[in-house]
């Protein structure tokens, strides 16, 4: 009855149409834009980055083969070590790491220039489907196998938040 | 053309040459070295192929800890559940996400090369967000669309699963060689250790009797083998060892032993020589050493400060013979065994030691040369 109701409301009122579209798109879009932020956790403090100004950010462009993709990309992102003094004002003993998909790790030795946190790939944003907004490479893994995945496990996905840890 | 000339000189010196490196691998090094193996053996057994163990069976708390196929799995199932509870637009932008994770985690390419349900499912999770997004289809056709893809990520675990076993065995056999491989390794190398090691005590039991060998030559070599006192050799090298010490040197001769040993035969002479080395050692201070120069000639040799204790030596010294009445039928002057005594005193650092013995000696041709059976001491000059 009141579906009813709303229906005939909307063909009689076109701009509640789009009223209730803009609605619908607000409701969507706090999901689509929360992918979008990086929770950085220092003690007591919180603050969330736009991924969007870690991409303007993201000056170093280099071609890696992915292991999990199994080709060579174009990746762009910055040193993470820079990224760390940059945020942090210093590079952390360990990081707490919470992913998108539910995944927790603590790690270590992120002062290694090696590791580059990426923002996007082949020139596209990172998005969650791509293991995004933001994720973490080695850009010289040396002789490992890249058919091992096991041998990546630290090239971290789908980056949520980085909380410091400096005393486990 | 000629050839140059090689001495045989040469050709030993250079054969010497060829050999000489093998002297530097002892058996020793070799046992060492064998030992040293079997521990680098264990260590690297210890670092190496431990973690390689931990690699292979510890994936649990990492990113390829649980498949990602599972992973992948369990979100769609999320997506599904929401798309058909549907109460409201929140379980639907829920649903996107879940998707979109799901698509992430699948959208690898070890499943693109082995599973080719991955492409079709991956088509049908961007068509289904699509879907959602312009909320054109019904959520309820939507949530039975992800079936689909359901099925091939369960398929992918089941395969995966498969080639971790597969893997596991395959590491498991190799593992096993490895260990076989180890152990008789290691058992040999441990052999080869002891064998050098007996090797090497035999080495070192043959030079050790050798070097006794020498010495005992060596000794030898210093002694009269007859009276078992020193030779002139020995005399030689006792007055070089007392470069700093004033010496007394007497030399001994028995008269008519010549005559002796006719009369009496050589066995005779044999034995009084022995029994006159006794008297002439008794006669003479303790730390006085006695020696035979060949024939009937004897020496002593001591720590002498000056002339009037050599010559109280040389009185006792013939005081004592002529008291031990060695029987001498064929002397002329005499019953009994007699001595013609010449002696000197020196100090081998200021006069060397044939100085010394020229001095003695002459003066035992003076005694001989004035009838025998007495002493004379002459200094050196």
């Amino acid at each position: 009855m009141a579906a009813a109701t709303s229906k005939r409301c909307l063909r009689r009122y076109p701009t509640a149409r789009w009223a209730l579209g803009a609605f619908v798109c607000a409701l969507l879009l706090p999901m689509v834009s929360e992918a979008q932020t990086l929770r950085l956790i220092d003690g007591d403090e919180v603050h969330e980055v736009d991924v969007e100004q870690l991409r303007q950010h993201s000056t170093s462009r280099f071609q890696l083969f992915d292991p999990y993709q199994g080709e060579t990309v174009e990746m762009q992102g910055m040193p993470f070590a820079d990224f760390l003094v940059r945020q942090f004002g210093r590079v952390p003993p360990t990081l707490r790491f919470t992913a998108w998909d539910g995944y927790e790790v603590t790690l270590g030795g992120w002062g290694n220039p090696n590791w580059y946190l990426v923002t996007s790939e082949n020139g596209q944003p990172l998005s969650l489907r791509s293991r995004g907004p933001v994720r973490l490479v080695e850009r010289d893994y040396g002789n490992r196998d890249v058919t091992a995945l096991r041998e990546f496990n630290d090239w971290i996905w789908m980056i949520r938040s980085i909380e410091a840890v400096d005393k486990l | 053309m000629k050839q140059p000339f090689v001495s045989s000189s040469d050709s030993c010196a250079s054969s010497a040459k060829r050999k000489r490196p093998g002297r530097y691998v002892t058996w020793l090094s070799l046992s060492l070295m064998s030992f040293m193996a079997l521990m680098i053996l264990i260590i690297y057994e210890a670092r190496w192929v431990f973690p390689e163990i931990q690699a292979y069976f510890s994936q649990s708390g990492n990113l390829t800890g649980q498949q990602l196929a599972t992973r992948s799995r369990l979100y769609l199932q999320d997506a599904q559940v929401r798309l058909l509870e549907m109460p409201n637009q929140d379980a639907s932008s829920d649903a996107i996400v879940d998707i979109e994770l799901a698509y992430g985690l699948f959208d690898v390419d070890i499943y693109h090369q082995h599973y080719d349900c991955t492409s079709a499912s991956l088509s049908v999770l961007d068509e289904t967000v699509t879907a959602l997004e312009s909320n054109s289809v019904p959520p309820v056709v939507l949530a039975r669309e992800l079936l689909d893809p359901i099925n091939c990520l369960t398929r992918i675990e089941m395969g995966q699963l498969d080639r971790r076993g597969e893997a596991i065995n395959t590491f498991a056999e190799r593992t096993r060689w490895h260990h076989q491989v180890l152990i008789y390794t290691g058992v040999l190398i441990f052999l080869l250790g002891l064998l050098f090691w007996w090797l090497h005590e035999r080495q070192l039991r043959r030079a050790e009797k050798a070097t006794q060998d020498t010495l005992r030559w060596m000794k030898r070599a210093m002694r009269d083998p007859l009276t078992d006192i020193g030779n002139r050799s020995a005399l030689q090298q006792d007055v070089m060892r007392q470069q700093q010490q004033s010496l007394g040197l007497v030399i001994v001769d028995i008269d008519f032993f010549k005559q002796y040993n006719d009369a009496l035969g050589h066995p005779a002479g044999d034995t009084l020589l022995c029994r006159l080395a006794r008297v002439i050692a008794d006669a003479l201070p303790e730390e006085a050493t006695l020696y035979r120069l060949g024939g009937d000639e004897f020496a002593a040799l001591m720590p002498c400060e000056n002339h009037a204790t050599l010559q109280y030596y040389c009185q006792q010294l013939r005081k004592r013979v002529q008291e031990a009445q060695f029987p001498h039928l064929t002397h002329p002057n005499n019953d009994q065994v007699t001595l013609s005594i010449g002696a000197t005193w020196f100090m081998p650092k200021q006069a060397g030691f044939p100085q010394a013995y020229e001095a003695a000696d002459k003066a035992l041709y003076q005694v001989k040369t004035a009838g025998r059976d007495d002493w004379r001491i002459i200094a050196v000059a």
